[in-house]
């Protein structure tokens, strides 16, 4: 890492944080609570490392920039963001057909159609925005709070449909993102997308349902274990009454559907409405507990030991659920840059998909980083199931790896989806013993013709990949100059580049198995175009063309899926 | 059938060892296939195949009443005539479009099933598959999906990341396994790391590990392994499986005849290639859509009929002609019936129960379940005679030997169709 200490100095910092909030100002009144030693430890390895957690990667010029500010003044900007947001997308609600007003059936089918077309359109814009927010890092770490508690409070599209509902769910983290946890709770229990997701419109003095207070409990206060189904049935009862409006934009409370009487939850018994209710979880000992180890996790990707999750636990309880001195005193706590936590955390698509682009330096239409990362296994506002993404390993499977590999090479250029859904060329002659039936078929070989080689083949590739294709075929080219990149570093030999593209590409360190086969593919290469080592850089084009193979290499190593 | 098919099994048995050989051709075996994958696991190797008909297949437009009075009442538009299907006795027929079905029927290799649903069942599409994908009324909150459970019971140690195959844009959730994720495309020939020949090199030489040939380590991630050693050996297993999978398809020849320019039916044919290819997939899943049916349902079901019975006629010929083929089953499923009575859109809204499928050259044909009628309705629906847990119950009890309250977490009693 110390190649890019002495690299970094020579680049120029970019506008954007020249102009940052904490640029110039007086040393702010930060608490000195940390470790006497912290400074010791930072480090361009561990500021990438904070960059990596507490948002979607660094560029080169933002490690350099984070470097040289103390690291409690670096938090403190972390926290309240580099620079102002963007304003909020003004959001154009398409209104929901009613069968009253059409006369005939079809032409109220048509309506819906149109309706779920438009619906569908206006939650890709709104991704799209979600993702600029996250690939510009003006508050990296909202935008990064933001994603934890969708997969933490989880709806889905799937079942509330009703995007007005999903777009305010979203605003709603962003609001409390860094804020205070009891009121994020407070607020998730009349959220419309909650409400309706977690069907407490169902849920009515009469007849009650278990739903909403089952997950509350188990998935977004206490966790397993420290609750009764007892409780869970008393808790129902205290969340009657909160309903949506039948259009899914707003949520109320009808009395005449409230049970308002006596509740026996957690051992205590009163007159529990849906606001006492929550408060008594998050009374509970098991709560403080259960958010410390989901965050920490989130954060370290590993499990806290029980002294570290108490120390955490207790903390969160005794600044009143406040959410950034949390996340503060963790960024500032050395625990967070020991190595098991830098290098076990895999990182999700969206993660991987932003922070790619990032690192690339490159601007790509969001709906791409949206629907690659729904291939890749993140459906943005479609989490799998109520638990939302299983995260860490569970990203990886065979086909998800490839995918990233694949989806960095369209965003490189190298790639294009056409070609990868076209024929593959591998050439295979049947072998004994591989031919597709056998002899007690009935088929006599002679029959066999060989399979339609080349010709065009129709594949059903659903909306996402449809789009995809669209979006990269059409309206995507990549805007890189690598050879500039490399110029700029001042470094020219094949050694020297590969530590460099590694090193700016990479959220973790190349190890030397990777840096081996890097190299080999690189000299390779050179000598292909009949060039000495120092020389590709004046090849033009084909040295381009080189170097960004390279990079889509080094996006698909093992290494580029962790940060 | 039984003495020259008993032969048959048992010849193939033996031969069945010569897939040791299906090695890969390159020298430094870098790329290695699982000793066998299809040889050493639970049943008798028996794969499974699912068809996803999504948006509600209109079960009275499939498998037709003709001869029910109620049906004409319900259906005074949209109502077939007794000429205009493929009758199967006195009652009932298949849409005239099943034509190759109906062949295959009389060959003994179609089991329908009739009147197929759950209790208290669900109206909406998303919901209603969440049920059938994890065979639970309580949906996604009872977990992995079926065939998930389904591979913890059968394939505990197992970790060919080809067990379980989908072909199309979409896993289904009945595929959702913490355990056992499926590999997935929507084109096997599409399945790989797409860099060129010197990348590629690289990008196996940098994954740095070889595919392992024990199949019996888990697929997780192991007990104190590195997240990198972790990501290395799903790298060394992509570029095996995905190698392995382009080979079966690349490798396949048929005589028979797919229609070219329908997307289903070269799903099915790249199914057929995949059982044939000896990769190890136990359960392989495809979904076909557009079965939503609201409005103009004549054309539009029909054309769904023809393309369906365009990619299952040869499809089941085709599976014919491998050992493993023969062995398959196929079960064809869709997340409700419609409503019996046509809506005014000439079209039909969302409903219950309706028939499934299970097609194959080794079950046992024919009628199973109970027509349900369609005088008694249930605010204007069917009223399921079958549960399509005891279909799935069979599968799993035949296919993979395993018990199926182990996998459905409760007894059904079984369809016994194969």
């Amino acid at each position: 890492m110390t190649a890019r200490f002495t690299l970094l100095a020579a680049l120029a910092i970019p506008a954007l944080l020249a102009t940052a909030r904490a640029q110039g100002e007086p040393t702010p009144a930060v608490t000195e609570d940390i470790a006497p030693d912290f400074e010791r430890i930072w480090n361009a390895r561990n500021v990438e490392h904070l960059y990596n957690r507490a948002g979607f990667g660094a560029r080169p010029a933002e490690i350099e920039y984070a470097l040289r500010q103390r690291p409690v003044v670096f938090v403190k900007q972390l926290l309240e963001g580099f620079a102002p947001t963007s304003d909020p997308l003004f959001i154009d609600i398409p209104e929901m057909p009613e069968r009253r007003n059409y006369e005939e059936r079809e032409d109220f089918e048509k309506a819906q159609n149109a309706f779920r077309a438009e619906e569908r359109r206006v939650l890709t814009s709104f991704a799209g925005w979600w993702f600029d927010q996250m690939v510009e890092a003006k508050h990296p770490l909202q935008e990064r709070m933001v994603l934890f508690w969708h997969g933490y409070f989880t709806s889905s599209t799937r079942d509330v449909r009703r995007t007005a509902a999903m777009v305010a769910q979203n605003e709603l983290f962003r609001r409390h993102a860094l804020g205070n946890f009891a009121e994020l709770v407070h607020a998730i229990v009349r959220d419309p997308a909650m409400l309706e997701y977690l069907d407490n419109n169902e849920n009515r003095k009469d007849r009650p349902n278990e739903n909403f207070a089952r997950e509350l409990m188990e998935l977004f206060t206490l966790g397993e274990g420290n609750y009764s189904e007892q409780d869970i049935k008393e808790g129902a009862r205290a969340l009657t009454g909160w309903r949506t409006t039948d259009d899914k934009t707003a949520s109320y409370f009808q009395p005449r559907n409230h049970d308002d009487g006596e509740k026996t939850i957690l051992g205590q018994t009163a007159r529990f409405d849906a606001k006492g209710f929550v408060d008594l979880l998050l009374a509970q000992p098991a709560c403080p507990r259960w958010v410390a180890r989901k965050l920490i996790v989130h954060f370290e990707g590993v499990e806290p030991d029980e002294a570290r999750l108490k120390e955490y636990a207790d903390f969160l309880r005794a600044q009143g659920w406040e959410l950034a001195p949390f996340l503060r005193k963790l960024f500032l706590d050395p625990r967070f840059y020991r190595e098991e936590v830098r290098a076990e955390r895999i990182s999700g698509p969206v993660e991987y998909l932003v922070g790619s682009t990032r690192r690339l330096g490159i601007t790509v239409p969001p709906q791409i980083l949206w629907l690659g990362a729904g291939q890749l296994g993140q459906r943005l506002f479609d989490p799998p199931t109520v638990k939302g993404w299983e995260g860490g390993e569970a990203w990886i499977t065979t086909s998800t790896l490839l995918g990233r590999g694949n989806m960095a090479g369209m965003l490189i250029g190298v790639v294009k989806l056409d070609d990868v859904l076209r024929e593959d060329p591998l050439e295979i002659e049947p072998e004994e013993g591989m031919m597709g039936g056998d002899m007690m078929g009935g088929d006599s070989m002679e029959a066999e013709s060989p399979a339609k080689k080349g010709s065009k083949r129709k594949v059903d590739l659903g909306q996402e990949m449809s789009g995809l294709k669209r979006f990269t075929s059409e309206m995507y080219f990549p805007r890189i100059n690598l050879t500039a990149r490399m110029q700029r570093a001042k470094v020219a030999r094949d050694m020297q580049i590969v530590d460099v593209l590694a090193d700016e590409l990479l959220p973790v360190p190349l190890t030397e198995a990777s840096r081996a086969a890097l190299l080999t593919f690189l000299r390779a290469e050179r000598s292909t175009l009949s060039l000495e080592d120092g020389k590709l850089l004046t090849a033009g084009v084909k040295g381009e063309e080189v170097l960004r193979r390279l990079a889509h290499l080094i996006l698909s190593l093992p290494e580029a899926q962790l940060g | 059938m039984s003495l020259s098919h008993l032969d048959r099994r048992t010849l193939l048995a033996a031969s069945g060892l010569a897939g040791f050989a299906l090695l890969s051709d390159r020298a430094n075996g870098a790329v290695k296939l699982w000793s066998s994958p299809a040889l050493a696991q639970a049943g008798d190797g028996r794969v499974l195949i699912l068809l996803q008909l999504s948006g509600g297949n209109d079960g009275l437009d499939t498998v037709v009443p003709f001869a029910d009075d109620a049906y004409r009442r319900a259906r005074p538009t949209l109502g077939l005539k007794k000429g205009e299907t493929l009758p199967l006795d006195d009652y009932r027929g298949f849409h005239g479009s099943l034509k190759a079905l109906r062949r295959h029927y009389d060959a003994g290799r179609v089991a329908l099933v009739e009147g197929v649903g759950y209790p208290d069942p669900i109206r909406s599409h998303f919901k209603s598959y969440d049920v059938w994908h994890t065979a639970d009324i309580r949906g996604r909150n009872a977990g992995d999906g079926w065939v998930g459970k389904l591979c913890d019971a059968a394939f505990k140690d197992v970790r060919n990341p080809n067990l379980v195959v989908h072909v199309g844009a979409n896993v289904p959730y009945s595929l959702h396994s913490t355990t056992h994720p499926a590999a997935s495309f929507v084109n096997p020939r599409a399945y790989r790391w797409a860099g060129g020949e010197s990348e590629t090199e690289a990008y196996e030489k940098a994954g740095g590990m070889e595919a392992e040939s024990d199949p019996r380590a888990k697929p997780k991630k192991r007990e104190g392994e590195s997240s990198l050693d972790f990501l290395r050996r799903v790298l060394a297993d992509g570029q095996s499986s995905s190698e392995q999978v382009r080979r079966a398809v690349a490798a396949y020849r048929t005589p028979i005849e797919y229609p070219p320019n329908e997307a289903l039916a070269q799903s099915l044919a790249d199914v057929a290639a995949l059982v044939s290819g000896g990769i190890g997939a136990r359960v392989i899943s495809v979904e076909a859509g557009g079965y939503d049916t609201h409005t103009d349902e004549r054309n539009r079901h029909d054309q769904l009929m023809r393309t369906l019975d365009a990619a299952l006629g040869p499809f089941l010929d085709d599976l014919g002609r491998s050992e493993a083929g023969r062995k398959a089953v196929v079960l064809v499923f869709s997340e409700f019936g419609r409503r019996v009575a046509e809506n005014g859109a000439r079209g039909t809204d969302h409903g219950v129960a309706g028939p499934m499928f299970a097609l194959g050259h080794d079950i046992k044909g024919g009628l199973y379940g109970k027509h349900p009628s369609l005088e008694k309705l249930d605010d204007g629906d069917l009223i399921h005679t079958t549960d399509f847990r005891s279909v799935y119950a069979t599968a799993i009890e035949r296919c993979f030997a395993v018990k199926h309250e182990r996998v459905l977490g409760a007894k059904y009693p079984l369809v016994p169709y194969v």
